[in-house]
């Protein structure tokens, strides 16, 4: 119901034209996006997709096939999913699936993945579960990517631009590490525990709140009287009230590390500005040039919709390019082989360089990270803006903090 | 003879509903799939509700017991399908009885927040244990009952069928009858001699089995189990509504209306999230303007 | 642990909990109904003063003023449209007038919670603080919006005591929760009463929305966990009783707190819980509830 079918009229010309064989052009390449259409963040995954391939569409296709996008809402829950991933391998005939930012969504779909041998890659799940399952059981569920930062790479992104940052630059020492409990903070916070000492950051303590926690004052307290430099955060349920509190009750820390709404563009007008000075990772900025692939891709979508994209935007228009060279390469669409083709992907998309980690890596089908590879971002709301303060060649500010903030010793 | 026309009438759309895969696509039969579980969920708290008189607020907290405990077993054991569904349903009827004790004792509000705190409790209980339980990003199971989508539907269909006459054929039955009277006026029937309480505590057994059956089912037809589908307050505040506006007392009257639910939810989804106002709109004029419900004016004339 | 830290933060939260219980035990106390669009209520006036203050340019205090007036539209609004309809309604019976209310209380609380969500999305808000700022008491650095909140609360459940004790018309209330039928043998129209005790719960809502709002943030995810929250302090309390719902709210208040300072963050509320199961089982009346 809810299919997009843009692409016919370009498919329709193409047909007419005598470049392509008929018979090729007559069967589409299938991609089914599967996302959460009525959040900003869920919207940027099929507005992405059909940019993409109306790009490619209108550069002949791939081998003269065109690439025919079609959406469904997934209202965020497991069992919608489910359904339209079923509906997609059995109505729509797909080739492919692009599913959801949600890790509960995506590991509900692997399976499913993997029965009906459809492959799938997800734009923005961070589950360390989803890589970790290709590794365990590769024949079975090797048709599935993890297109994004696994929960590892996160914490090991926050790391890295912590030694920078916060180590050479401001001298930190020690730091509290304070996440919501919940199933995906568990790896986050492992990996978190592991890599800061390995930078110089001693961790005091290491807080789990409830995620659904309203009063976050006696978190904030019991923080500071244990002295540390800084906070190490890993929130995405809560966002608004922790940063609101922070900023109300003018607590001497700085916030660094994880927290997810605080990507959103309209953060700062919930948190009436609260959040200056908050720093969060990120895998894309609207501003930056990781790749020379990035601002004509952001200022198209800005362009096409009218506000920017969110990070999943970014990764599912380079996933569609990398579906359609994995086409390419494969020469067919028979799932086996085009897996095969998938794994051999090196691209430059708007995020950095892709790449897939092998079948004997911990993390089988989840894009590399770190140097020559992806590598993250970490930017800061500053004056109503979100700035990149991280890496420093791509950097467009410098990190300041609030007067209320001491990070120096 | 009501009953009987309502048997019969339930048996030809039953009927009608088993021949929709050889003429409708995958799309629809997924969503009645789904619809059809939902089907029972309302069912079995129409039961305790309309038959012993408890507004249960918690009805995912039995369905929720019953997915969660089939659920571990098939993902860490790997029991077969059968096993883990049926000791899904036999600790749902465990919580049942848990919260049947208080039930008996307590009156209206006072029972509606036990259910509520009882949702609520379980909802922390999976996330602080989320190392076991999933934790929001739930379980996957190794198995699934099909992975087609018309024997999926025709299971489903068969369960609600089978689910719905067993449920349907109590409600009517001589212990139903004494039960309805104690849900309206429990020192009456008392009076007359009944032993209320041992019929309460039976209703509290069926309503918790059903609801623990659906809700295995559901996760082995999905493939995974998680809060956010067979836990959350949502899903419960979705089967009470779905009960209420069906018809109470009627049984078959909750079944269509999640059928409704569900439906008109898919149809309006071009809304986006006004799709949820206009359909809990609608739910709010029947119950003011035709309290009885879909099915209302059948009870109505009973009583 | 510093000891005051825990008075003032516990004070603090349980004084917002109180205010916001408080309207909730009056309904219920005064016309017997359990008004499930509770948490919505006060999520519409905390989303109304925040777009008011920020968007519309109206600044803190006209802001909080819109968001008090949007309260008290909705909460006259949820008594025209769905509770008095259910009441007069000759349709329904009168012993299932309850799950009639509850029903449809529920179903307007989601229609509001997603029009929010529609107009607002549901992100969390946060209204801006009347007063900013922090002071220092005796060494504990605390925000001045924290102690505006307690004392807003506060004031407001002292002058509904006043008006409730002192005054004919407040006495008229009270009469009606004892014996509805005495009061209308005496002349006076129940219609009438209900009508006021809503009004009375509109301002009330409406203020511990803005306060809920300026202190901890709400969004329209919250409705059912607010709804739920004011329920739990009630039956704790004791249903109906205005007093007990007080004591309840400062008992839940400091529970949370402690736990979250003494044991850990993450079962913040998992004590509160037990609590109220125990006492369920145990004093179903409530602490301070009447038989």
């Amino acid at each position: 119901m809810i299919q997009d079918r843009a692409t016919l009229l370009a498919a329709a010309a193409m047909a007419l034209s005598l470049a392509a064989p008929a018979s090729q052009a007559a069967e589409p390449i299938k991609i089914v996006v599967i996302a959460e259409a009525s959040a900003i963040a869920g919207v940027a995954i099929p507005n992405a997709a059909k940019l993409a391939a109306d790009e490619i569409n209108k550069a002949g296709g791939v081998d003269g096939r065109m690439i025919e996008i079609v959406d469904y809402d997934d209202h965020n829950s497991a069992a919608d999913g489910v359904r339209a991933f079923q509906r997609a391998a059995s109505q729509d005939k797909a080739h492919f699936v692009i599913a959801s930012y949600v890790s509960e969504v995506v590991l509900a779909l692997e399976p499913w993945a993997a029965r009906l041998k459809l492959p799938m890659i997800t734009p923005g799940a961070a589950s360390n579960d989803i890589s970790m399952r290709v590794h365990d059981e590769y024949e079975k569920n090797k048709y599935t990517f993890h297109g994004y930062l696994t929960s590892t790479a996160i914490a090991d992104s926050v790391c890295d631009g912590a030694k920078d940052l916060l180590v050479k630059g401001l001298k930190v020492k020690t730091a509290v590490v304070m996440s919501e409990d919940a199933a995906w903070t568990i790896p986050l916070d492992a990996q978190y525990l592991e890599c800061l000492p390995k930078i110089g950051i001693k961790v005091i303590d290491h807080i789990r709140l409830s995620p659904d926690t309203t009063d976050f004052t006696p978190i904030f307290n019991k923080i500071e009287g244990q002295k540390p430099d800084i906070m190490i955060t890993g929130i995405s349920h809560v966002g608004v009230q922790p940063t609101v509190q922070w900023a109300n009750q003018q607590v001497p820390l700085a916030m660094f590390g994880v927290s997810s709404q605080a990507t959103s563009s309209t953060f700062w007008k919930d948190t009436n500005g609260a959040t200056e000075g908050v720093v969060f990772q990120a895998a894309a900025a609207p501003d930056v040039a990781v790749t020379a692939k990035t601002i004509p891709y952001s200022q198209a979508y800005q362009a096409r919709y009218g506000i920017s994209s969110a990070y999943c935007g970014y990764t599912t228009y380079d996933e569609v390019y990398m579906i359609a060279a994995a086409v390419k390469r494969a020469g067919s669409t028979d799932p086996d082989k085009l897996v095969e083709a998938m794994e051999k992907t090196d691209y430059v998309g708007t995020i950095g360089r892709i790449a897939f980690y092998g079948k004997d890596e911990k993390f089988t089908h989840a894009i590399k990270t770190g140097p020559g590879f992806v590598t993250g971002l970490m930017l800061q709301w500053q004056k109503g803006r979100q700035v990149t303060v991280w890496p420093t060649e791509v950097a467009n500010a410098k990190m300041t903090f609030p007067s209320f903030v001491k990070v120096s010793n | 003879m009501r009953t009987g026309r309502m048997a019969i009438a339930a048996l030809i759309v039953l009927a009608a509903l088993a021949l929709l895969p050889f003429g409708s696509g995958e799309y629809v039969l997924g969503l009645l799939t789904l619809a059809f579980y939902f089907a029972v969920f309302a069912m079995s708290w129409d039961l305790l509700f309309g038959f012993a008189g408890e507004v249960n607020f918690g009805p995912s907290f039995l369905t929720g017991i019953g997915a969660y405990a089939a659920g571990l077993l098939n993902h860490y054991a790997h029991w077969p399908i059968w096993a883990c569904v049926a000791v899904g349903a036999v600790a749902a009827v465990v919580a049942g009885v848990v919260l049947a004790i208080p039930a008996l004792k307590l009156r209206g509000p006072y029972f509606g927040l036990v259910t509520l705190v009882a949702v609520l409790m379980l909802q922390n209980i999976i996330t602080l244990f989320a190392g076991i339980t999933g934790g929001e990003i739930g379980l996957d199971l190794p198995d699934v009952l099909s992975i087609d989508g018309a024997t999926n539907y025709w299971i489903a269909l068969a369960f609600m069928g089978i689910s719905g006459a067993v449920l349907f054929g109590l409600s009517r039955s001589a212990a139903g009858l004494i039960l309805q009277a104690a849900g309206q006026d429990a020192i009456q029937a008392a009076a007359l001699g009944f032993n209320v309480a041992k019929h309460k505590l039976a209703a509290f057994c069926v309503s918790a089995l059903f609801s623990g059956l659906s809700g295995a089912m559901l996760v082995f037809y999905m493939g995974t189990v998680s809060v956010g589908t067979v836990v959350d307050i949502a899903v419960g505040v979705q089967v009470i509504i779905a009960a209420v506006l069906g018809g109470r007392r009627t049984i078959l009257g909750a079944a269509i209306g999640a059928v409704f639910l569900i439906v008109a939810g898919e149809i309006l989804r071009p809304l986006g999230q006004l799709s949820t106002f206009v359909v809990s709109g609608v739910a709010l004029a029947v119950i003011l303007f035709f309290p009885g419900g879909f099915l209302g004016s059948f009870g109505r004339r009973r009583a | 642990m510093r000891p005051l830290q825990i008075v003032i933060d516990g004070f603090a939260i349980s004084s917002l909990y109180a205010m916001g219980a408080i309207g909730f035990t009056l309904i219920f106390g005064v016309s017997g109904v359990l008004n499930l669009s509770h948490g919505a209520i006060m999520v519409v006036a905390a989303v109304v003063a925040w777009a008011a203050a920020g968007s519309f340019g109206a600044g803190p205090y006209l802001g909080a003023l819109a968001g008090v007036v949007a309260g008290f539209v909705t909460a006259l609004a949820t008594y025209f449209i769905v509770v008095r309809p259910i009441q007069t309604s000759r349709a329904i019976p009168r012993e299932e007038k309850e799950i009639f209310v509850l029903t449809g209380t529920l179903l307007w609380g989601i229609m509001l919670q997603e029009a929010v969500a529609h107009f607002f999305t549901s992100n969390p808000k946060t209204v801006l603080p009347l007063i900013a700022g922090v002071i220092d008491i005796a060494g504990e650095r605390t925000s001045i919006n924290k102690l505006v909140t307690a004392a807003i609360s506060l004031a407001a459940i002292g002058l509904l005591w006043l008006l409730v004790n002192r005054t004919r018309r407040g006495k008229v209330l009270l009469a009606a929760s004892i014996n509805p039928r005495g009061l209308t043998l005496l002349g006076f129209e129940l219609s009438g009463v209900y009508l006021q005790v809503w009004a009375i719960y509109g301002v009330l809502a409406g203020i511990a929305g803005v306060l809920l709002g300026a202190f901890l943030g709400v969004s329209s995810d919250n409705v059912g966990q607010l709804t739920a929250s004011a329920f739990s302090i009630v039956v704790l309390g004791g249903l109906g009783s205005v007093t007990g719902s007080l004591a309840a709210a400062y008992v839940v208040g400091y529970l949370e707190t402690l736990t979250a300072y003494l044991i850990a963050p993450s079962i913040r509320t998992v004590p509160v819980l037990l609590l109220l199961v125990l006492v369920v089982y145990v004093r179903p009346q409530g602490l301070l509830g009447r038989r």
